[in-house]
């Protein structure tokens, strides 16, 4: 082995530097925040903590949309050394026309559960942008791709499966795949034409991952039921693929414009939201008012610290550029 | 109202405080609490979210420690004192009552509550008429935030009795009861009864983190030395 022969130096006494990072903290951070020792998840190595981006797509030289997206591993995934089973995707189609984009959320007590959620936003992702080719997003058949996505889910856990001792891979039910392996899915597709300054978007939803348009003027408006409403002891149980959805999912259609944001979001930062009327839907109205400067920004403010709130988060929001 | 969906987990720990409690008993009995303590202090994530009531129950029963974060510095543990007979309707009537109001006051303060958890610790038999505790326990499982009800018995403790209040008694989310083994000392058997708490309560919350909302008891083969687990048909 070769020694360095080099001996150590000192950094010059005069140089200027500046810059520091705070976490964001919503209300009481609670003792998690500060109190957890992160853990890696010695089955995963591969798996990263946290992931993001930050981009604008354009038509030439005209930026039509600003795009940011981060996962963000929940505390108590760090705490107890579990990866990160949230996950986002996007892509854009060949003739630059949709933006498609996927947030999903791997089901927390499947050991493979991460694994489901990036083959939705992945493969998912790729599937639906070629079937965006040759198909209109009103026209798209939304069932038949939400049980094409479970198959390929079912598929898929069946090769991880093989070879392992506590469950025949092949022959086992769809029900104990799911048990190893689930997530729950969101896909959008947003018109990057404008129709009078306005970008549809078709959303739809399989699970409890939430898609929200933060209004003019910071208000939430949800694009679907919100969970848990009215329930009398909270119950953990999500909709999850590969089990396929009781009925076909129903997309939901709604438009975005310059000054209003399309935001899709797991559970993690879907429960602190709530309906969008507490301090942590003022916090992110107020640094989701304009898309935040660079993706670092955008997922530490995901991942504020709030008491008790500890799940993966995981955040995809498309500003439209005013064009005036 | 706040709109957010913060989880809560709560525990009741209700505690025999007859007058053969007296003793060593009390001072293992008076000792759980600060454990309790300790162990969320090491547990963050849990601490953030559980919340503890305590309440005692001789010829009475009295809220000595109303549901609330221990770890926070304006909760204090008052001391627990010997009260005469032990009254089980008392106990399920005062707890029925707690879990009714702390349940709707934390959904009115937008929490997300998982199903109540409670260790009850006795050490000898109910001496108030067997249909007025029946009736009392009863009614305490019979509502929609009916608790998860873990009988634990030292001493004299009635196994049979004891083994008729555990809830859920059956299907995928039964319960279970701790007992004393016989001959051992039934402080040290409080002490151990602690102890089951603590990792149930540590088992718990790293089972929310993957998903669970169900309360995760040890395994018989993790149990303290001098403390056996039952099933509600152990007991005929």
């Amino acid at each position: 082995m070769a020694t360095p022969e080099t001996t150590p130096v000192q950094p010059g006494t005069e140089a200027k530097w500046q810059g520091y990072v705070e976490p964001f903290v919503v209300g009481d951070p609670g003792r998690a925040a500060a109190g957890v020792v992160p853990l890696p998840d010695e089955t995963a190595w591969d798996r990263k903590d946290t992931v993001l981006d930050a981009f604008a797509l354009r038509d030439g030289r005209t930026r039509l949309v600003e795009v940011r997206a981060a996962s963000v591993r929940g505390l108590a995934h760090r705490a107890y050394g579990r990866v990160r089973q949230d996950e986002y995707g996007f892509r854009r189609t060949a003739d630059g026309r949709y933006l498609v984009i996927c947030v999903a959320d791997g089901v927390s007590s499947g050991e493979l559960s991460h694994k489901a959620a990036m083959l939705v936003t992945r493969w998912g992702t790729k599937w639906l942008t070629g079937l965006l080719d040759r198909t209109e997003p009103a026209d798209l058949q939304w069932g038949q791709f939400v049980r094409g996505v479970a198959t390929q889910i079912e598929k898929y856990g069946r090769k991880l499966l093989r070879g392992r001792e506590d469950i025949d891979a092949e022959k086992c039910d769809l029900r104990d795949v799911a048990h190893k392996l689930a997530t729950t899915v969101l896909y959008a597709v947003v018109d990057l034409r404008a129709v009078d300054g306005a970008h549809t978007a078709h959303v739809v939803t399989v699970g409890d991952t939430s898609a929200w348009v933060l209004r003019e003027g910071g208000r939430w408006e949800p694009q679907e039921a919100v969970k848990n409403d009215g329930a009398e002891v909270f119950s953990a149980s999500v909709h999850a693929l590969p089990l396929p959805p009781a009925t076909d999912p129903v997309p939901v259609r709604t438009t975005i414009r310059a000054g209003e944001a399309l935001v899709l979001m797991t559970d993690g930062i879907g429960d602190p939201l709530g309906q969008g009327t507490g301090p942590v839907g003022r916090f992110l109205a107020d640094v989701w008012a304009r898309p935040p400067a660079s993706g670092v920004e955008f997922a530490a403010q995901i991942g504020f610290a709030r008491k008790s709130f500890d799940d993966d988060r995981t955040v995809v929001a498309v500003w439209p550029v005013s064009q005036r | 109202m706040e709109s957010e969906k913060a989880k809560i987990l709560p525990f009741y720990v209700l505690i025999d405080v007859s007058a053969s409690m007296s003793g060593r008993k009390l001072d293992e009995a008076n000792q759980i609490m600060p454990q309790v303590v300790d162990a969320l202090a090491q547990a963050p994530i849990l601490a953030d979210k559980v919340r503890f009531c305590v309440i005692d129950f001789g010829s009475d029963a009295q809220v000595r420690l109303p549901l609330c974060d221990v770890l926070d510095e304006h909760s204090s543990l008052p001391p627990l004192t010997i009260r005469g007979a032990t009254s089980y309707a008392a106990a399920f009537r005062v707890l029925r009552s707690e879990i009714e109001i702390n349940v709707k006051q934390l959904k009115a303060d937008g929490y997300l509550v998982h199903r109540p958890a409670v260790f009850f610790i006795s050490d000898g038999e109910p001496t108030d008429p067997e249909h007025e505790w029946r009736t009392a326990f009863g009614e305490l499982t019979g509502f929609a935030t009916y608790p998860n009800f873990v009988p634990c018995g030292v001493d004299q403790a009635n196994p049979k009795v004891l083994a008729s209040l555990i809830h859920p008694a059956t299907g995928p989310k039964q319960m279970q009861m701790y007992l004393m083994e016989q001959g051992q000392n039934p402080a040290d058997a409080i002490a151990a009864i602690a102890e089951i708490l603590i990792s149930s309560m540590l088992a718990s919350g790293q089972s929310m983190a993957q998903g669970s909302s169900g309360m995760i008891l040890p395994a018989k083969q993790d149990l303290p030395a001098g403390i056996s687990a039952h099933s509600s048909d152990d007991f005929v």
